[in-house]
C-alpha cells in the first residue's frame, strides 16, 4: 500500500497533522507549496526527512507533523463523499468476519473507502477485496484513490448496483460486508458469491432497527445461521489534572476558628456597648486604642456587624484576621487558597491528581452490525428431515 | 492470481488431530477439549464420542450425541413465534405444576431416552403449560433443552471466538480485553502482514495471538516478558496456529531487553578434549542455539524502527514506554491497554508534556449485543460492564527549533537544520499551544 521506507520520498502520500481536528493527506510533489494557518512549507522540504518528523514553517512561526498514512489516519483525513465508518465499527467487523492475511472479501458499497483501506491493510497483497459502488462518480474517485495508494493489486472496484445485478462471483469470497440502504435485496446474491467449502460470514451495516429486522429475516430465509447483532462505540475521555481533594477536617477546623473569632467579637461588642452607655463621649478614642492593642481591623468589625450570619470565606479570613494567630491561619489556608487560584496548567508540586471522564458530547450511534454465518452445506447422505435444532442461546 | 491460492495456513479450516477445540454446549457455555486421533472426547454431562468422527470436519457444525455416536444436525433457523392472547393472568408462583419427579426423570435418562422425549413428557405432564404464552413456552423448552440435550457445536477458532471464550471464562487473566477492545488495539497498532512489532503481553497471550494472526506469518514480533524462560501464552493454544504463523515471534525479558545489560551465558564451546559424550555435545549445541537466538533477538530489538508498540501489562506503563519507545519508528503507533482508566490517565498526563508523543488520547470501549428473534429483538439482559481502556499516541521526532504560531519568535534556526531526529524528553508546551490554537 503506502511507503514503508523510513524517509519520505517524492510521490509519497503523506499525512499532515496540523491539529487533532485538522488532518490532511498530500502527495509530495517537489515544486509545490503547502500553505496553511500553521505556516508555509515547500514539498521539497519534506523529501528525505523521516516519517514522524515535526517540521517548522519557513516563516519561523507554526509547525506541522508529517506522518506515514495508516488506514486509521486516512479515515481522519479522507475527503468525505458519503457517511463513513469509524474505527470502532471497522475493527469489530474485521474481527468478526475473520478477515486476515489472504482473505477474500466483498464490500458494497465502496462509499468513501474508509473500510476498504482497513480491509486492504489486513488482507495484504495475497488477499483480495471486491468492492462495488453504484454511484458512478464515487466509483471513479475511489478507483483513483486506490491506485494512488498502491492498492490496485488488492482491490477490484466495480461500478455496479449489487441489489439489482449481484456480484458476478460464485463460491469466491470468505466474507461479505454490506453497507447498503436495502441490504436484504443483496442477501441472495451474497450467498451465491460466498464459498461453500468452509464457514463464511456476512455483516450488514444499517442505522435503523427496521432495516435490521428485514435483513434478519432475509438472512434467515437464505439459510444463514448464528444471526446476531451488535452495537459498538468508542467513548473518548478527557484527562485533566486537578488538586487533590481537600478533607472536610480542614474545612471544619476553619469553621471552628471562625466561630471562635465571631464569639470574641460579639463579646467585645457587648463590652464596648456597655462602656459607651456608661461613657458616651469617650467611646471613639478608647475603641481605636483597643483596636491597636488587639490588632483587629475595623473592616472586619464593620463586616461583622453588617451581616453577622454569613459564613466567611478563606479570603475574608485572611484579610480580616492577620493578628496573633496569623501564622497558624496562614499555614492552614495557604495550600487551599493556592490550589483554588492555580490554574490546571501551572504545575504545582503538592498533590495533583490525574482524572478522566467521558467527554460531554459523544457519538451515540453509528449503525447496527448484523452478523450471520453460512455453513458448508450438509453432506447429502444425511436426512434433511431432522428437526432443526441447535444449542443457540436465547 | 492470488485469489486462487488456498488457505494461508494461519490455521487449518478443518478440525485436525491434536487441536484444542472449543465446543458450544446446550447451555451456551463453551468448553475447550483436546481432540486426538483414535481417542475418546469427553464433554462431561453430554457424554463421550470417538474423536475420529470430528477430524477433518469443518468448524461450526452441530451434532447430537446418540449412543456415543455423532449425528450431524442442520443449523438452527429462527422460528417465527405465533402470537396468541395467552397471558400470565392465571399463572401463580409456587404452584405444583410438574408431577414428573426427579427420580423419574433420572431413570428416563438412564434408560437412554432422548432429550426431546423427556422434554415432551415434561410438557405433557405440566399443569399450566397450555396457559403459557408462546414466548414463554419457547423459553421453557429452551431451558429444558439446556438441561437434557446432548447437542453441541464446534466453534471456529477465530480470534473473535477465542477472545470471547476467554473473556467469559476468566476476564481478569486477559486483563479485561474484550473483543471490541482487542479489535481496536490491532487496528490502532496498524498490524499487517510484514510489519515489525513490539509487544508486552501480560494478558495470557491474547495480544500476541491477535498480532500473530494479523501478521499471517510475515514480519517480526518481539515480546518482552517477566520470566526467565520463554513466556507461556495459553490463549495461543486455542488459536491452533500453524508453525508458519508463530515463526515471527521471539521473546526477551526485562533484563535481556536492557541494552546496557550483558546477559550471563554459560560457555557454548568447549575444547574438544573436554567433550566426553555425544549427549554433552548435543547439550552444548542446544545451548548455543539458545544463546544465538537471544543475541539475534537483542540485535533486532536494538536496531529499532518498529512499526508499533502494544502494551497490556501489569507493570507501570510509563516505565515500559521509557524503555521501549526509543525502538519505535517515527510515526509508529503506541497503544496501551488497561482495565483501569486511572492508570492510563496518569500516563496520559505525562505523555502530554512530552514532545515525542503526538496526540495522546484515552478512550473506553463500549459494546452491546442484541437478541435478534422475530418479534423479540432487544439488547441482551446481561452484558459485560467494561472492556477496558486504551491509550493511543503516535511517536514523533521533535524539532526544538520549530515554534508554535502563538509563541514568541525565537532566534532563527541555523541553515537547513529543520529537523533533529532525537526524541527529547523534556516538557515543551509549544505543542499544546498549537493544538489549542
Amino acid at each position: 500500500m503506502w511507503s514503508t521506507a523510513r524517509e519520505i520520498a517524492a510521490g509519497d502520500t503523506v499525512i499532515l497533522w496540523l491539529t487533532r481536528e485538522l488532518v490532511q493527506s498530500l502527495v509530495v510533489t517537489p515544486g509545490k507549496d503547502f500553505q496553511s494557518k500553521y505556516g508555509h512549507y515547500r514539498h521539497s522540504d519534506f523529501v528525505g526527512i523521516p516519517y514522524g518528523s515535526k517540521i517548522g514553517s519557513r516563516t519561523g512561526k507554526g509547525f506541522i507533523h508529517i506522518l506515514r498514512p495508516t488506514p486509521e489516519l486516512w479515515t481522519m483525513a479522507l475527503p468525505h463523499r458519503t457517511q463513513i465508518l469509524y474505527i470502532a465499527d471497522i475493527s469489530f467487523i474485521i474481527s468478526y468476519l475473520d478477515i486476515r492475511r489472504g482473505s477474500r472479501v466483498i464490500e458494497a458499497g465502496t462509499g468513501s473507502g474508509s473500510f476498504s483501506h482497513s480491509v486492504a491493510r489486513s488482507i495484504g497483497p495475497s488477499g483480495r477485496l471486491w468492492s462495488y459502488e453504484f454511484h458512478e462518480a464515487r466509483a471513479k474517485k475511489a478507483k483513483e484513490e486506490f491506485a494512488q495508494h498502491g492498492m490496485s493489486d488488492i482491490v477490484t472496484l466495480t461500478h455496479q448496483n449489487v441489489c439489482k445485478d449481484g456480484f458476478n462471483l460464485t463460491d469466491a469470497a470468505d466474507s461479505v460486508f454490506l453497507d447498503l440502504p436495502a441490504p436484504w435485496d443483496a442477501v441472495e446474491h451474497a450467498k451465491q458469491a460466498l464459498r461453500k467449502d468452509r464457514t463464511t460470514r456476512i455483516c450488514c451495516f444499517s442505522p435503523c432497527m427496521e432495516q435490521v429486522l428485514r435483513t434478519v429475516s432475509a438472512l434467515n430465509d437464505a439459510g444463514f445461521s448464528d444471526i446476531t447483532m451488535y452495537e459498538t462505540l468508542v467513548r473518548p475521555h478527557d484527562v485533566n489534572q486537578v488538586p487533590a481533594l481537600q478533607s472536610i477536617t480542614e474545612v471544619a477546623e476553619k469553621l471552628k476558628k471562625a466561630e471562635g473569632v465571631r464569639e470574641i467579637k460579639r463579646l467585645r461588642q457587648i463590652a464596648a456597648g456597655q462602656k459607651s452607655h456608661e461613657n458616651p463621649h469617650g467611646e471613639k478614642r478608647k475603641w481605636s486604642q483597643e483596636v491597636g492593642d488587639q490588632g483587629e481591623l475595623p473592616v472586619a468589625e464593620a463586616e461583622d456587624s453588617g451581616s453577622g450570619k454569613r459564613l466567611k470565606t478563606d479570603d475574608e479570613m485572611d484579610d480580616g484576621t492577620p493578628s496573633q494567630n496569623a501564622d497558624v491561619s496562614r499555614s492552614l489556608d495557604e495550600p487551599a487558597t493556592q490550589t483554588v487560584r492555580a490554574g490546571a496548567s501551572i504545575p504545582a508540586p503538592p498533590a495533583k491528581i490525574s482524572v478522566s471522564k467521558a467527554i460531554p458530547e459523544v457519538r451515540g450511534h453509528t449503525s447496527y452490525l448484523t452478523f450471520a454465518t453460512l455453513l458448508p452445506p450438509m453432506p447429502p447422505a444425511l436426512p434433511e428431515s431432522t428437526l432443526p435444532q441447535g444449542p443457540e442461546t436465547t | 492470481m492470488s485469489a486462487s491460492t488456498p488457505d494461508f495456513n494461519t490455521r487449518k479450516s478443518t478440525i485436525q488431530s491434536g487441536s484444542t477445540i472449543l465446543f458450544r454446549l446446550p447451555n451456551g457455555d463453551a468448553k475447550a477439549v483436546k481432540v486426538d486421533k483414535d481417542c475418546n472426547v469427553s464433554l462431561g454431562r453430554l457424554g463421550v464420542f470417538y474423536a475420529n468422527e470430528l477430524i477433518n470436519e469443518p468448524f461450526g457444525r452441530t451434532y447430537d450425541i446418540v449412543d456415543k455416536k455423532l449425528t450431524l444436525i442442520p443449523p438452527r433457523t429462527l422460528a417465527e413465534v405465533e402470537d396468541t392472547d395467552a397471558t400470565n393472568e392465571y399463572i401463580n408462583d409456587g404452584e405444583f405444576v410438574q408431577p414428573l419427579t426427579l427420580e423419574e426423570i433420572q431413570s428416563l435418562k438412564q434408560s437412554g431416552a432422548h432429550a426431546s422425549e423427556i422434554i415432551k413428557m415434561q410438557i405433557e405432564q405440566h399443569a399450566n403449560y397450555s396457559l403459557k404464552t408462546e414466548y414463554s413456552k419457547e423459553k421453557y423448552k429452551k431451558r429444558k433443552e439446556a438441561k437434557y440435550s446432548k447437542i453441541f457445536t464446534t466453534i471456529d477458532p477465530t480470534l473473535f471466538n477465542v477472545c470471547e471464550y476467554w473473556f467469559k471464562k476468566d476476564q481478569t487473566r486477559i486483563r479485561d480485553i474484550r473483543v471490541d477492545a482487542l479489535s481496536q488495539i490491532l487496528n490502532m497498532a496498524n498490524i499487517r502482514p510484514g510489519g515489525r512489532y513490539l509487544a508486552v503481553d501480560d494478558a495470557s497471550g491474547l495480544l500476541v495471538s491477535g498480532i500473530l494472526e494479523r501478521m499471517g506469518g510475515m514480519g517480526r514480533l518481539i515480546t518482552i516478558c517477566n520470566t526467565d524462560s520463554p513466556p507461556a501464552y495459553p490463549v495461543m493454544v486455542h488459536m491452533n496456529f500453524t508453525n508458519e504463523t508463530i515463526a515471527p515471534l521471539s521473546s526477551l525479558n526485562w533484563a535481556t531487553a536492557d541494552q546496557s545489560h550483558i546477559p550471563v551465558a554459560p560457555p557454548v564451546e568447549l575444547p574438544s578434549e573436554q567433550i566426553k559424550s555425544d549427549r554433552q555435545q548435543s547439550r552444548l549445541n542446544k545451548r548455543k542455539a539458545a544463546t544465538d537466538l537471544l543475541n539475534s533477538t537483542r540485535e533486532d530489538l536494538f536496531a529499532g524502527e518498529f512499526d508499533a508498540l502494544i502494551v497490556a501489562s501489569e507493570y507501570e506503563p510509563f516505565s515500559i514506554l521509557e524503555k521501549l519507545v526509543p525502538f519505535v519508528a517515527g510515526s509508529g503507533s503506541i497503544v496501551i491497554q488497561s482495565p483501569f482508566g486511572q492508570i492510563l490517565s496518569e500516563v496520559h498526563t505525562k505523555l502530554r508534556a512530552l514532545p515525542g508523543y503526538l496526540c495522546p488520547s484515552l478512550t473506553e470501549v463500549w459494546l452491546r449485543r442484541y437478541q435478534v428473534l422475530p418479534g423479540r429483538t432487544h439488547p441482551t439482559m446481561n452484558t459485560s460492564g467494561s472492556g477496558g481502556f486504551i491509550l493511543h499516541a503516535i511517536k514523533v521526532y521533535n524539532d526544538e527549533n520549530a515554534n508554535a504560531i502563538t509563541s514568541h519568535r525565537r532566534p532563527k534556526p541555523t541553515a537547513n537544520n529543520s529537523s533533529s531526529n532525537k526524541i527529547i524528553i523534556a516538557a515543551d508546551a509549544s505543542m499544546e499551544d498549537a493544538e489549542e490554537a
